[in-house]
Order: structure tokens, then sequence, then C-alpha cells
């Protein structure tokens, strides 16, 4: 459309022109007219922000796709012990030694177990695959199931896909060293029984359920048996701003500090010890001496505003934090 | 694939897989280490907006038949003072919870905690068998059930009110640990009659605007009257027949003397700390100096030689030094010097013009009328200058007076017009401003050190 259409276009169509030139002007004048009160930015924490790919995000948090959101700590599973084979054998002996009914056969087996001892170490050369070594052996004893067993455990290292999890699962395993360790520490035990050891038919199933002890996420220092998205911070665990702001809120109701003289800077700590219940295990000792009779008024309605204010509603999984603290009352930018 | 694609990934970033491991273990040790070495956090309280404090003085127990009004009044004053001061927020009588009988005994603390108070006050007063009034008081801890203080008194049934404002005074004190300034009294220009014949008389009553006395009948004119420290004196300034001159009146016995003997006219005086001299602006051509005149030897000493205006000396209260209005620069400002005269410092650079300073009781501020765009208002200083703040601000209010305690201002407020001035008190924080009963119109006003 040229310049001179548009011309033309005002002069034929005056009507509709002045319309949408009015319309336009009516909503600039209220976009600027309306828009007087500019819009507060609410107050956010600090973040400290690192540059890592989307690849190592999904690594550290080790989260589940369907986890739950709020989940305070991570998901880690705790790496097994690799009791249920063992036991499974121990029992079985035990069980043996009082029926004597089908113990011949085992009896050899368990001399294999003793040849394998010296495998260990190789597997450990090995490492990377840990898992497997232990797998191997522990099938040995109950020779029917052994065929079938290893492929299970062969199965794991499938599991070892481009997924993201997955990925997190073979991380892991180089990381720990123990395993190996613990294997060796395992392998001594069966000999011990070998002797007593028998096949017991009906445990095949348990033979057929043992896998190889593992750790199924990589990050979370504690045991969490829920799935999560993963934390955002990593630090949940660790947000404790929500206890403080309970407790300043709750005595804060109780605080009638008196008025002070506008240079003084008072500041007065308690030691408080809370039980589980929120109520004060004893009085609040005052930390650090009062010299001014000032001081003294200031820390003596400090001090009732904490016995006045017991109990104290604070979430109990930061019991930790708060059965123990130091609450300092000073004054800020109150008094100007 | 997957296989290729392993290997490749392990093959590449094996020191970037390791690094976040690391970082992530890393971070699980930062969390947990700190957590138990912190067992005992800092948790910062501060208070949220100032609210005066609450408290119960409920009416004192009549120790006789014939002492209930005694008895009610006392708890008035002290609720009444308390109150005024801005500082606390008594209860009202209404919502107490108990009446208390057995002054002896601690209040019933459960029901009285609904209240949230942080004192309750319960007393007697008793007029014993030589006529006598006795008077005691117990201040509890509403939390722990322990007396704070406690007092008694004797004195003439008179003097009931000295007595409730002694008792505010201890509570002034056991609640915020500072002095109190209830058992003081201010002296004031009482104005009366239409405003071409205005009456001036100079009066005493107590802070509180009790107790009204007159000092001098109204025939000569009066202004500036001035406490000295000991209570019993009062230095003025009167137009006789002839100058205007300073005075010396003794309350007690109602004796006037002129201050010195100069040629000419002097005003703005005021006692020193402790009450032995009296400095004095004297009025010499078209300039005033400053003198100080001791008051047993009635020597004089000149302490500036200015070719300005110098008056409105105050003393520090260790009365090492001086301040005072000057308009030697220009405008009237705020000077400070040495008390035995020697270089001043000008201390007040605001815009506008600064006068009538005095320096408070505490020694932390000096209290000005500053004057500019229309306005005069009342302010504070720090004794360096530095920190001025305006407590209270419009038109004319003019001539602040310290309480004993440093924390309350007293100024006086004329709106002009047909109307006259009146007395107002505002703290230094400014927040608590409120007029002073007075029969009439009244200015000038001059606070007295406490009385006991």
């Amino acid at each position: 459309m040229t310049s001179e259409d548009l011309m033309h276009f005002v002069r034929t169509r005056k009507g509709t022109f002045f319309s949408v030139a009015l319309h336009v002007a009516v909503v600039c004048w209220g976009l600027f007219s309306f828009s007087a009160r500019s819009m507060v930015a609410p107050v956010e924490d600090l973040v400290p922000v690192d540059v890592i790919s989307e690849d190592n995000i999904s690594k550290a948090k080790a989260g589940a796709l369907l986890g739950k959101k709020d989940a305070q700590k991570l998901l880690a599973d705790k790496i097994g012990e690799k009791k249920p084979t063992e036991d499974i054998v121990g029992k079985v002996d035990t069980k043996q030694v009082t029926e004597t009914d089908a113990a011949p056969e085992p009896k050899p087996k368990p001399e294999k177990p003793v040849e394998k001892k010296p495998d260990p170490p190789k597997p450990v050369e090995k490492q990377p695959d840990t898992p497997k070594p232990l797998a191997e052996k522990k099938p040995d004893p109950p020779k029917p199931a052994p065929a079938e067993k290893p492929k299970p455990e062969e199965k794991k290292p499938d599991a070892f896909n481009p997924d993201q999890i997955a990925s997190v699962l073979n991380k892991d395993k180089p990381k720990q060293p123990p395993k190996p360790q613990q294997t060796a520490a395992a392998t001594p035990e069966p000999p011990k029984h070998k002797s007593e050891r028998k096949y017991d038919a009906e445990r095949i199933s348990n033979l057929l359920n043992q896998k190889d002890p593992t750790r199924q996420a990589v990050t979370g220092p504690e045991l969490n048996a829920n799935a999560s998205l993963g934390t955002k911070g990593g630090a949940a665990a660790e947000n404790s701003a929500s206890w403080i702001a309970l407790f300043q809120q709750q005595v804060n109701r109780c605080w009638k500090p008196p008025y002070t003289s506008v240079d003084a800077n008072p500041v007065v700590a308690f030691n408080v010890r809370l039980r589980r219940d929120g109520s004060l295990e004893g009085p609040p000792v005052p930390v650090g001496a009062a010299n001014t009779p000032f001081l003294q008024s200031y820390r003596d309605s400090a001090q009732r505003a904490i016995i006045a204010c017991a109990p104290y509603n604070l979430p109990a999984q930061y019991y930790d934090d708060w059965s123990f603290f130091q609450p300092v009352f000073n004054e800020d930018s109150r008094r100007t | 694939m997957n296989n290729s694609s392993e290997l490749r990934r392990s093959l590449i970033s094996p020191t970037r897989r390791e690094l976040i491991a690391g970082a992530v273990a890393l971070g699980a040790a930062g969390l947990g280490a700190p957590r138990s070495a912190l067992a005992q956090k800092q948790v910062p309280i501060q208070p949220g907006e100032f609210a005066p404090i609450p408290i119960a003085i409920p009416p004192f127990v009549p120790g006789g038949a014939g002492d209930g009004d005694v008895a009610n009044g006392i708890a008035q004053v002290i609720n009444n003072n308390l109150k005024r001061s801005g500082l606390f927020a008594p209860v009202d009588p209404a919502a107490f919870p108990e009446r208390i009988s057995n002054f002896d005994a601690p209040p019933q603390l459960a029901s009285w905690r609904p209240l949230n108070l942080q004192g309750i006050v319960t007393g007697r007063a008793t007029r014993q068998p030589d006529g006598r009034l006795k008077a005691e008081f117990r201040l509890w801890d509403p939390v722990s059930g322990q007396q704070r203080t406690g007092q008694q008194y004797v004195t003439a049934p008179e003097y009931w009110r000295r007595i409730a404002h002694i008792i505010s005074d201890q509570i002034y004190t056991a609640m915020l640990g500072e002095k109190g300034y209830f058992d003081s009294r201010v002296v004031f220009v009482d104005e009366s009659g239409p405003s071409e014949r205005r009456v001036k008389r100079l009066a005493l009553m107590d802070q509180d605007g009790a107790n009204v006395r007159y000092l001098t009948r109204g025939a000569d004119l009066v202004l500036t009257p001035r406490f000295s420290p000991s209570s019993q004196e009062i230095t003025y300034m009167e137009f006789g027949q002839g100058d205007p001159r300073v005075y010396l009146f003794n309350i007690e016995t109602g004796q006037r003397e002129i201050v010195g003997n100069f040629p000419g006219m002097s005003f703005s005086p005021r006692f020193s700390p402790d009450g032995q001299r009296i400095i004095l602006s004297l009025q010499q051509g078209g300039n005033s100096n400053l003198f100080v005149m001791d008051l047993r030897s009635r020597s004089t000493t000149r302490l500036t030689d200015t070719p300005a205006i110098d008056t409105s000396p105050c003393y520090s209260p260790d009365g090492s030094q001086i301040c005072f209005e000057s308009d030697r620069g220009g405008k009237p400002q705020i000077y400070v010097m040495s008390a035995n005269g020697g270089n001043a410092q000008r201390i007040s650079f605001g815009e506008g013009s600064y006068s009538t300073p005095v320096w408070s009781p505490r020694g932390d501020y000096i209290a000005f009328t500053k004057q500019g765009g229309g306005q005069f208002a009342i302010g504070i200083m720090k004794t360096d200058g530095s920190g001025e703040r305006i407590l209270t601000a419009g038109f004319h209010n003019e001539g602040p007076t310290f309480s004993p305690n440093g924390r309350v201002l007293m100024f006086f407020r004329d709106p002009g017009g047909t109307a006259g001035p009146s007395l107002y008190s505002i703290d230094v924080s400014g927040r608590f401003e409120q007029k002073v009963p007075t029969p009439g119109y009244a200015s000038d006003p001059a606070w007295s050190p406490l009385l006991s």
C-alpha cells in the first residue's frame, strides 16, 4: 500500500479511519495513564547459579520423572548388603543340620565357591562391572539355578542405556570401590558353611530373585524411599529459614521492648532449649552481662517474651536445629 | 549403538562426570557438616513496629474506710502519667479480670495472661493514726509472678499526687531502665486577657498540669523563666519601669532580686548546672554579648565580644561548654564554645535560621527552634551538629525545654490570630505529641529538675 493509497483510503473511508485512529489513541492513553503505578517486584532470595549441561542437571538431580515435586530428599536407594543370599545359605544350613535329608549333593558345590575365591580379585581388576563377580559367585552353590541366574545379572548391564538414570547408575558404579571389598568379605562366608550347605528346592525362587545390591540413584546423603523430581537447589533439607521465621513471628507477638533512646543499640542473646513439643526445657539463659539499667530492662522484656510465648509451634523435621539455639534480640532499623 | 555411545561418553567426559559426582558428594558433605557444628544457631529477633508497653494499674486498695478516694486517685494519676509518656499503654480497667483486694499477694497470673501485660501494679493507701498517708505499691512481673520492685511512702495527705508521681517514676525506671520525669514541675508564662493587652504571669505547675500556682501578679511583662537546678529558684526576664532586667525569684519565699547591675537591657538568662552562676545576654549598642555572673561573689565575666547578636546561652550538663545563638555568620545559627569563652564553633548548617538552643540533661542532644519556609519547627541535633531531626513543624512552635531525663520536650505553639499560645510536649522520637493542660493560654515553659 503506497502513501497515495493510504490517503485515498483516508479520504474515501473517513469514518473507518477515524474510528481506528480513535481506538488506537484511547488504547495508548490507557496504556500510559493506567500504568501510573509501577510494578513492585517481589523480593527474591539470591540463588547461586552454575552453568552446566542439561545432561548434568539430570544426573545431579537424579530425580524420577514421575516423582513427587515436594520431596525433601533426593531418591537414594540403599546399597544392599548381600544378606539375602548369604542368609539363604546359612538358613538352609542350620535347618539341614536337623533334617539331614538331601544333604549329599550340596557338599560338592561348596568346593566350587572355594575355588572361586581366588577369582574375586580378578573381578576387582575388571572393576567397572563389580556387580557381576558377585552375582556369579552366589549362583554357584545352587547348580540348577545358576544357569538362569547369570542371565538376570547380565541383563543389568543392558540397563546401561543412554537413558539418564541409567547413565547415573553407570556413573555410580565406578565410584564405588567398596563393593569389591564387600564381595571379598562376603566370599569368605560360604566356605564356613560349605560342609553344612545343602540345596533346597523350595528356595529356588529366592535364589532366582537374588540380585546384586545396587544403588539406584547417585545423589542424596540420606536414604529416601520416595522418588522425587529432585530438589531444585539440592539444599532443601538444609533450608531452615522456615522455622526461624516461625519462631521470630511467634516470639515477636509477646515481645514489647522498652522504647530505646535514639542512639542506643542494645543486643541481648539467650541460650534456649526447646522440647519436641515446642515448650521450654528451662528458663532462657542470658548470654553475657547487662551492664546498664536500660540493657537490663531490655533483656527482661526479651526474656519475658520467650517465656510468655512458649510453647512454640515449629516444624518437627527441623527439631535438630531448634532444639537448642540462640535468639539474639536487637534493634535494627526500627528506631530512627 | 548403546555400547558405542556409552563408550564415547566414557571417553569424552569422564572428568566432567567425576566433577559432578565430586560436586554432589562435596555438597552432601558440606551440607551435613556445618549442620552439626552449628548446633546453636543464632536467630536474630527484631521488634516490629513500636508499640507502647501494656501495663495494668488497678485502683489501689484502700487501707481504711475513708481512703477510697485517695486510693483511686493515686492509681489514676499513675495511669495518666504513664499513658502521657507515650511509652506505656495502661489497660482499660474494664478489662481487668479480677479486683485486687489483697495488695500483698501476687495477682492471679493466669487470669491476667490474655492481656499479654508486661507489668501489673498493685498498691494500698492507708491513713495512719497520726493523720499521715501511707502509700505502698508493688510491681509484678506477670510472666514469672515475681515482684520487680516495691516501695512505701509516708507523707502528709495533701501530697498524694506527689506520691503518685514518684511511684510513676519507679515504674518507669523498672520497666524502661531509665530515670523518669514525672516528679517534676514546669514554670511557664500564663497569659490571659485580650491579645492587645495580654496579662502575663509567672506560673508553676506539676508536669501533668495539676497544682497551678501563680508566682507574679501580672503587673509587669515576664519572659523566659528558667529553673535553677536547685529547684528553689527561678530566673526570668521582666519588663519593669526601665529596661528589661533579669530577676531571680525564690519559689519558697517569694523574694525576688535583680541579677547584676548592668547598663542597658539584660535578657535570656539561664542557670549553670551547679546553680551557682547565671549566664545571660547583655545589650550593648546594636549588639549583644554573653556574660556570666557568679551568684555568690556577684562578679561578672564577659564571654563573647563580637559585633553581632549573641543570645540564648545554655550550659552543657557538665558545665564545660556553652551553646548559644548568634548571627555573626549572617543569619542566626547555633554555636558551641567553651564555658570560659574563646573560639565558638558553628554547629547548625541547615536551611533557615536556628534559635533558642537548649542542651539536653542527658548531654546527647541540643534542641532548637528552626525558622524557615514560613514555619517554626522544633528539632534536635547531636551536640556536634549532626543528626538533625525536626520533631514537629508548623506555624509558630517555639522555646523547647527538656524533661529532667532528656526524653521529652515541652514547647509552646502560638497559632496566631485571636487565639493565644498553648503548651505541648513531644518525645525526642517525635512520635507522641500532646497538649499540656493549662488554665489559660501559656508560653515559655521551663522544666524543673526532678524534685526528689
